[in-house]
């Protein structure tokens, strides 16, 4: 057991207890933009941390996994304001607990 | 009520035929002499590294011809009836904001050196020329998702189509004057796990993720353009 391996396992450890989470958070949460919300804003860092982990654990896919990591960094989040986005055009139903909505005071409609 | 009796009996009937089939096949032993002869020949007899593209290549390369013509079809049914006039189909294009266009300009040139990639090392990893032209293709489709006045150059696209399926054509003439049939190998093996090894799959390939890449680019312009040119807003 060296420091690395230690140093993968809570990495991994962290990113499971993210995962789980985004998980409560799909189950619990009332609306289509909240829900969103947890499933890419926890998830992409659930990600991260574990592939950062499988890396530190065995030496040889270390390079490998920080370049997936950069790309699910980079493209989960654009994904993510994309749909919401057209979902919106697309006219989903807000919350009856929904307190401000400033896409619409920008938009000016 | 009689047709849902009906349904059952034929599906009891089916199950039964299924179960009857698999009762005589012993279970855990390996009668696959088909599998067993390709795991065992074919990296003496083609130099290729990955089995399934020789398999593809070598074993079948005439069934491939046929899939890319089935390609070629389909390609062009998609543009026969995209453009017939229907008043009833109005689409909305929703202009997209400024995160996913910086997003496209950072990942789409990683996403063609992928798919290039792929379909260049298709005789070593896993892939083809058919995955990678279709890693291409959605290149191209976040293009046009991104910035609505895109257009590609629908000529240029049609000549690096035609050449892509010309180059299969051509090598397997070529295997046809030098050797005894058509689609023969007439590259040398070379070592195994170089680039240049594995015969003819390295240009047919090239060829093919080329020809699949534009083919599919063109149908993501004909889909746009349904929206953009015929009376959409």
């Amino acid at each position: 057991m060296s420091v690395s391996v230690v140093i993968g396992y809570i990495l991994m450890f962290v990113g499971v207890f993210f995962f789980l989470v985004s998980a409560i958070g799909l189950l619990r949460l009332p609306d289509l933009y909240t829900r969103m919300q947890a499933a890419t804003k926890s998830t992409t860092l659930g990600a991260i941390s574990s592939i950062i982990g499988i890396g530190l654990m065995r030496e040889d896919i270390l390079i490998k996994s920080i370049i997936l990591a950069v790309f699910i960094l980079i493209t989960a989040p654009i994904s993510g304001s994309a749909l919401i986005r057209a979902a919106y055009k697309a006219k989903s139903p807000l919350t009856n607990k929904t307190v401000v909505d400033k896409f619409r005071e920008k938009e000016g409609e | 009520m009689i047709r849902k009796i009906i349904y059952g009996i034929f599906i009891l009937i089916i199950v039964s035929a299924i179960a009857m089939f698999l009762r005589g096949t012993p279970f855990g032993v390996d009668k696959m002499d088909v599998g067993k002869y390709y795991l065992e020949e074919t990296i003496p007899q083609t130099g290729a590294a990955n089995v399934v593209t020789s398999v593809t290549l070598f074993y079948r390369g005439f069934d491939t011809l046929g899939e890319v013509t089935v390609l070629f079809t389909a390609a062009l049914g998609v543009a026969v009836l995209l453009f017939i006039e229907d008043k009833k189909r109005k689409m909305t294009y929703v202009k997209a904001n400024f995160v996913t266009k910086i997003g496209t300009r950072i990942v789409f040139p990683f996403i063609l050196l992928t798919g290039a990639y792929i379909f260049m090392h298709g005789h070593l990893t896993p892939g083809g020329g058919f995955q990678g032209g279709a890693l291409i293709a959605t290149g191209f489709l976040l293009l046009y998702l991104a910035y609505e006045e895109t257009s590609i150059d629908r000529k240029k696209f049609y000549l690096v189509e035609g050449l892509g399926g010309l180059t299969y054509v051509i090598v397997g003439l070529l295997g046809y004057f030098m050797r005894d049939s058509f689609l023969a190998n007439v590259l040398p093996n070379g070592t195994l796990f170089d680039l240049l090894s594995g015969g003819i799959i390295l240009p047919i390939y090239i060829g093919v993720g080329l020809k699949v890449g534009s083919e599919l680019a063109n149908i993501v312009d004909d889909l746009f353009c349904e929206v953009k040119c015929t009376g959409g807003e």
